[in-house]
This record gives C-alpha cells, structure tokens and sequence, in this order.
C-alpha cells in the first residue's frame, strides 16, 4: 500500500476497533516502534502509523494494505513501546480480517489442507509411515543406532512429538537429529499416524478456530495414546 | 524442547563430544517466540537455556549484538516465508545477516525452523553462502556420544 493523498471522511470511524484489548489509543506517536522495526519503509510501512488508522478505525485500508503481512510479528515493537501497546496483537487481529481467498501466498491454501486431511501436505497416512520408516531404517545403519526403529502410535509413551511438514517433505534429513537424541537417552516416545502436523498456520493468518482445530487434535493424539508430555518443536 | 535437553545432558542419560566443533566458531540466534514472546506471555524467555546447552556441546562460540530481548528477527517469522512476498523478507533479514558477519562465525545455531529455513534462504543474498545453519537439536545429535 502507499499512503493515501488523502482519506475519505467516510473512512474514519473511531468506533470501530474500540472493543480490541490491545492499548492502542493508548500510543504517545512517539515512533520508538517504527525505529526499532526491521522493515519500517517498505511502501512506507510503519507500525506507529498502523496503530494510528486502527485508532480512527480505519478499517478498509488496514485490511487491503500488505504491511500486516510483510511484518513479523517479531515484537521488537511493543518491546521497545512506552506506553505498552501490543502491536503485534494488533497486527494479527488485522490479519484476521482480510477474506481467506485473499490471504497472501500459500497460507491458507496450506491451513485449508491441514484442516481437510490433517497436514498442510495433504499427506495420506500410508506415505507418511513409509517415509517415516524409511528414514529410520537408514539411522538403523549408522555406527551406534544398530536397531533404531521409530514407534508410531506406540501408547503410554512419555513423550508424544508433533513433526513439521517440510521434514517428511524436502527436509527427510532433519527428522533424524531428535530421533537420535531419544534413542541416545533411552527415551520412550511415538509420533502419532495421524494428525501430526506440528505448525498451526492459522496462527499467522489470524485465524482462532482453525487454531483450536488444529490444537485439539494434538490433544485428541495425547489422550487417544495416553502420552504423558508433549514435544512441539515447531 | 530446553528443559528435556538440558534434562538429558544433566541426568547423564546423554554424553557429548565438546571437540567435534572445536575448530568452528559459532554464534546463537534468540527466536522471536522464545525470547520476547515467551517472556511476555509466559513470563519467562528462553535466553539462558540455550546457552547453556550450545556450551556443552562446544566452547567456542560467540553472541551477536544486540541479543536476548533486544535481538534481530530473522525476517522469516510469523508466516513470511510463504506469503509470496520474497523481496521483503529477504531486505528484512540485513540486519541480522550484518550481526552474524559482525562476529566471524562460520556456523548460526538456532532453535526455530522458521529462523532456519529464513537464515538458509537468504544467507547466499549476503554473500554468507557457506554459513552453516544448525538446529540446536542437530548440534546435540552431532555431537552424541555413542557405544560408551
């Protein structure tokens, strides 16, 4: 977004964004948060001008603009704030708004398989324990791991671990560092066949149900195999 | 994930081998959600923890500056390495490529794979085609000792 020449008065509702619980009325304009902010400038981004349009409702502009989206959400800013505005809380909140088809790159397209099939891959359960037992079967081989095996849906394990699509994607390799560790500990573990996608994209899009979706099915995997903690790396 | 791995090397239940990296120098990356995030809505950041577990695994190693609280984002946090806008995420990370150049390390330890896969990503950009980036979980595993 560039910044407007002007802003139509019919734009301007005060009301708007009152009942949000993030303090930011509260904003001195000081632009503590737009020097701390590693992307202040790009199109003429800049968090203290965003907590601004929230605070004159601005609502049309905040939601069209791609600023939310090019931060991070990183927190430097509310950091750095005096007056405590959580920044990106506001952020989020704005992200939430934005219609879901028009949800930039491939974040809800990847949530929406989550939901539908239980990963962002659209993985189907058979060709995740193959490539799960493939790459066991070559840890098996290494000097050291003689018998590694990997224990899927394995119940009353003490550690349940959740797994990040790209390791059972184009990262293979990475799943084996954990791997190792609890066979190097004697831990016991499982990693559920289902439901196992360990990011929660809805948390970027701000998108809560789909959240509590996703997080209700790790705790359905907990309960279903009697784990008794959870590892969730992602 | 810091509390297991410190559990394990405390208890002995895993041993590691500190002369694997010791020709390497290393640096350290605070994630934003184990750092700020953690500290605000947990009340407690993961600064030290991380620390103490890089150092059972090597001894030389440096931080950047600014860190903990006052650290850098990577620029590939909250979703924004798959919102398509590649231009913006890459200029995000100068900062943080120039505090890794800063100390001479060869190798980033991280324990994030949104700060991984950013820090992988752009590392070629910043004319850092060689730094090794690490997961904190794999320099454990990489220096596991085995049949004692």
């Amino acid at each position: 977004m560039t910044s407007p020449e002007s802003i139509s008065m019919n734009d301007l509702n005060a009301a708007r964004f009152q009942s949000w619980p993030f303090d930011q009325n509260h904003c001195l304009t000081c632009a503590m948060c737009s020097s701390s902010c590693p992307v202040s400038g790009i199109d003429g981004f800049d968090p203290r001008k965003i907590i601004r349009m929230v605070s004159m409702g601005l609502e049309h502009p905040l939601i069209e603009s791609r600023w939310p989206w090019i931060c991070t959400m990183c927190g430097k800013c509310e950091h750095v704030c005096p007056s405590g505005v959580h920044i990106p809380d506001v952020i989020r909140n704005i992200r939430s708004l934005r219609d879901r088809e028009k949800v930039p790159g491939i974040l809800h397209k990847g949530l929406a398989a989550a939901l539908k099939t239980g990963n962002n891959l659209g993985l189907p359960k058979d060709d995740f324990i193959f490539i799960l037992e493939d790459v066991a079967d070559e840890i098996a081989q290494e000097p050291g791991f003689e018998g590694f095996s990997v224990p899927i849906d394995k119940k009353d394990a003490n550690i349940l671990t959740t797994i990040h699509n790209k390791l059972v994607n184009t990262h293979t390799e990475d799943l084996k560092h954990w791997w190792k560790i609890f066979y190097a500990a004697e831990e016991s573990w499982t990693i559920p066949s289902e439901n196992w996608e360990g990011t929660n994209w809805g948390m970027f899009t701000g998108d809560d149900p789909a959240m509590k979706v996703m997080v209700g099915r790790i705790a359905d995997n907990m309960a279903r195999l009697d784990a008794k903690n959870l590892l969730w790396p992602e | 994930m810091f509390d297991l791995l410190t559990a394990y090397i405390r208890e002995g239940r895993i041993h590691l081998d500190k002369t694997r990296f010791r020709d390497i120098l290393a640096t350290y990356h605070d994630p934003c959600n184990y750092g700020r995030k953690a500290e605000r809505i947990f009340g407690h950041g993961f600064y030290d923890e991380p620390r103490w577990i890089l150092s059972q695994c090597m001894e030389n190693w440096v931080d950047v500056y600014p860190t903990r609280d006052s650290q850098y984002c990577c620029g590939g946090g909250g979703g924004a390495l798959t919102t398509g806008y590649n231009a913006e995420r890459i200029f995000y990370g100068r900062k943080k490529m120039d505090q890794i150049r800063a100390t001479g390390a060869s190798m980033v330890v991280v324990p994030c794979h949104s700060c991984h896969g950013q820090l992988n990503a752009i590392k070629a950009e910043y004319g850092m085609a060689d730094l090794v980036v690490k997961y904190l979980w794999e320099l454990v595993a990489d220096c596991l000792i085995m049949n004692r």
